[in-house]
């Protein structure tokens, strides 16, 4: 039964590691560097070790968000996150799976009436803005690194370029392993609080329930990225820009790093003893730190015409996907209690009276019709647009 | 798709032979003209082997490049235009083999009065090709030099140019001695050897665009 509710987050973890796999290798093999199949089974061996070691700390921060106490809820859940980056996928519209599951939760909040914690959500909010953001930064100061240190010791190309390879096998390696400690939230953190599995002694190491359950979502990830990244590659690459084997060198480093940062509980501890605030541990969206990163190399090649597009639709997923993640989930929670008679979860947490002022759920409830218009016409001018450029290019092309 | 292999050591030094092979094709094509035009029969015929040893070297070291660059996946990004580069430095020495070629199995007459300006022309053609090499070599480890390297390759080349319409003008203005034919002979051979610096030339554009690409 258990292994049935995991279903729609094990669909969550392929879907994952065949798309944000590329972020890791994709620009690797797309130069050529390296065989597929070599970053692949690295990437995947990689992804599996990131979730069991790291994968707890951002998966806390999810279950904060949100602690869905029963099995269905989490099922479903997941499935809406599912659905959403299917479906919009589809539609070609930018989406990342780490919005969808906030969006998802906030909707299981709505439906079992539960309150959203607000700092929770501040946090989490903030790092999808700092993700690209740092990524960015570590960008330029890695490329930077990078040109003034070829410069410096005048290697031979070839030999630089087996340097390269070598350092793209292992940042390669690193980016794995921080998308598993990071994102493997987004395909098991619902599941953490409603299946509470017993620890397993392997004799030389004991996993915890919660690991476990990182280590079938890493299996699930790793199926992605075997069975269907290569797929992804082919037909979406590196869409944003052709990278040289150094750029791509530098984007996966930075966002290793970026994703590294917001999973590591013991640098978050570091930060506390050094009487820093903590850093918070929050997944981030793989797709979109890597778009910063580039920015960042864009930026320090003295690139003048920055394609706000590409900003633009970073800055409306933002949006976008949460709201609609949050419907879906909405309603789909709505059908699998009502017409399956499966419990979803209950109130733990509820919101507080209106009385006591406006609470931050109270605002967001409100703003959901607010949001959803916006969505409508947003997706309205998206389609005409992207319509109207169509028929432009055909004109233009049977012309 | 190797990682630690020695094939990289390896191909590095087979690049540097390749570039030294037409460096000495170049020192040869010189000598040969040289030979030629002072009437060193046996010294031109010694330069003409030589350089046809040294064209097929290259060749052979061209294709070995080739090869491994593929086999091994080295450079990927960069192979296209690497292959070019190397058949356009290849086809330096080709051009030198073909010009001694020229001289020998057409005889051409070089009057005594255009001796010295022949060897000029010669010397100048074969300098825009020498000043190739180490912007060549530069690419590889210091690609932030190529561009000042290149500068000579471009003034060579200028030389080269004014050098030649000087003597072709010098043979269809003054030397009325010769017969249209001969004229026509000597600005054909001319030609041949004007062909060395605008390879180099057309080397050290791709070559400007590879090393610009490469501090990017």
């Amino acid at each position: 039964m258990i292994l049935l509710f995991l279903t729609s987050g094990l669909f969550l973890g392929w879907t994952l590691g065949a798309n944000d796999a590329s972020n890791v290798f994709g620009s690797a093999v797309g130069s050529r560097m390296v065989s597929f199949t070599r970053a692949a089974v690295t990437a995947a061996v990689f992804v599996i070790i990131g979730a069991v070691v790291q994968g707890s700390g951002a998966a806390e921060t999810l279950s904060r968000l949100g602690e869905v106490n029963a099995m269905g809820g989490a099922f479903t859940v997941a499935l809406a996150a599912g659905l959403t980056v299917y479906f919009m996928t589809r539609a070609g519209l930018p989406v990342s799976t780490t919005q969808a599951i906030v969006g998802a939760i906030i909707g299981w909040n709505f439906f079992t009436n539960n309150a959203v914690d607000s700092g929770v959500l501040t946090k989490i909010i903030s790092t999808w803005i700092t993700g690209p953001v740092l990524g960015a930064i570590f960008a330029y100061a890695l490329y930077h690194l990078v040109k003034t240190a070829r410069r410096r010791i005048k290697i031979h190309l070839l030999k630089y370029e087996n340097w390269l390879r070598i350092g793209l096998m292992t940042v390669g390696a690193f980016g794995a392993y921080s998308l598993g400690a990071n994102n493997i939230a987004n395909v098991m953190g619902v599941f953490v609080p409603s299946i509470p599995l017993e620890d397993a002694d392997f004799g030389i190491f004991v996993l915890s329930g919660a690991q476990q359950l990182f280590f079938l979502g890493g299996i699930a990830i790793a199926a992605g990225i075997l069975t269907y990244s290569k797929k992804v590659i082919e037909t979406v690459g590196t869409n944003l820009m052709e990278l040289s084997s150094e750029a791509a060198f530098v984007v996966v480093l930075a966002q290793a790093l970026v994703l590294f940062i917001f999973s590591s509980s013991s640098l978050s501890d570091f930060m506390v003893r050094i009487g820093l605030p903590p850093i918070p541990l929050v997944p981030v969206s793989s797709t979109q730190v890597v778009i910063g990163a580039i920015l960042g190399i864009g930026l320090y090649k003295g690139v003048r015409n920055i394609n706000l597009k590409v900003l633009g639709s970073i800055a409306s997923g933002w949006i976008t996907t949460p709201v609609a993640a949050g419907i879906l989930s909405f309603l789909l929670l709505f059908v699998v209690k009502n017409l399956f008679s499966i419990d979803v979860g209950h109130s733990v947490n509820p919101p507080a009276s209106a009385g006591k002022g406006m609470s931050m759920a109270a605002i967001i409830r409100y703003s959901i019709p607010v949001l959803l218009f916006i969505t409508a016409i947003y997706l309205v001018w998206l389609i005409l647009s992207e319509k109207k450029k169509t028929e432009r290019i055909n004109k233009k092309y049977y012309e | 798709m190797s990682l630690f292999t020695r094939t990289n050591r390896e191909l590095s030094i087979r690049i540097d032979e390749f570039f030294d092979t037409i460096e000495i094709g170049i020192l040869i094509f010189r000598e040969g003209i040289k030979a030629y035009v002072n009437g060193d029969t046996n010294a031109f015929q010694n330069h003409l082997a030589k350089i046809d040893d040294l064209e097929g070297k290259a060749d052979k070291l061209q294709r070995s490049i080739e090869n491994d660059m593929i086999i091994h996946s080295i450079l990927p990004q960069q192979r296209s235009e690497m292959f070019k580069l190397l058949g356009q430095l290849d086809e330096i020495i080709d051009t030198a083999k073909k010009s001694l070629n020229e001289f020998y199995v057409e005889i051409p007459r070089i009057p005594a009065s255009l001796s010295h300006e022949f060897i000029s022309l010669s010397e100048v053609s074969g300098n825009s090709a020498e000043e190739l090499m180490p912007a060549a070599r530069a690419f590889f480890r210091e690609p932030h030099l190529v561009r000042e390297k290149l500068i000579k390759v471009y003034f060579f080349e200028r030389e080269t140019d004014k050098l030649a319409f000087q003597i072709k003008k010098k043979v269809f203005h003054e030397m009325n001695e010769l017969s249209l034919a001969e004229k026509a002979h000597i600005r054909y051979i001319i030609h041949h050897i004007e062909n060395i610096s605008d390879t180099a030339q057309d080397a050290a554009d791709l070559l400007a665009s590879m090393a610009i690409r490469q501090m990017l």
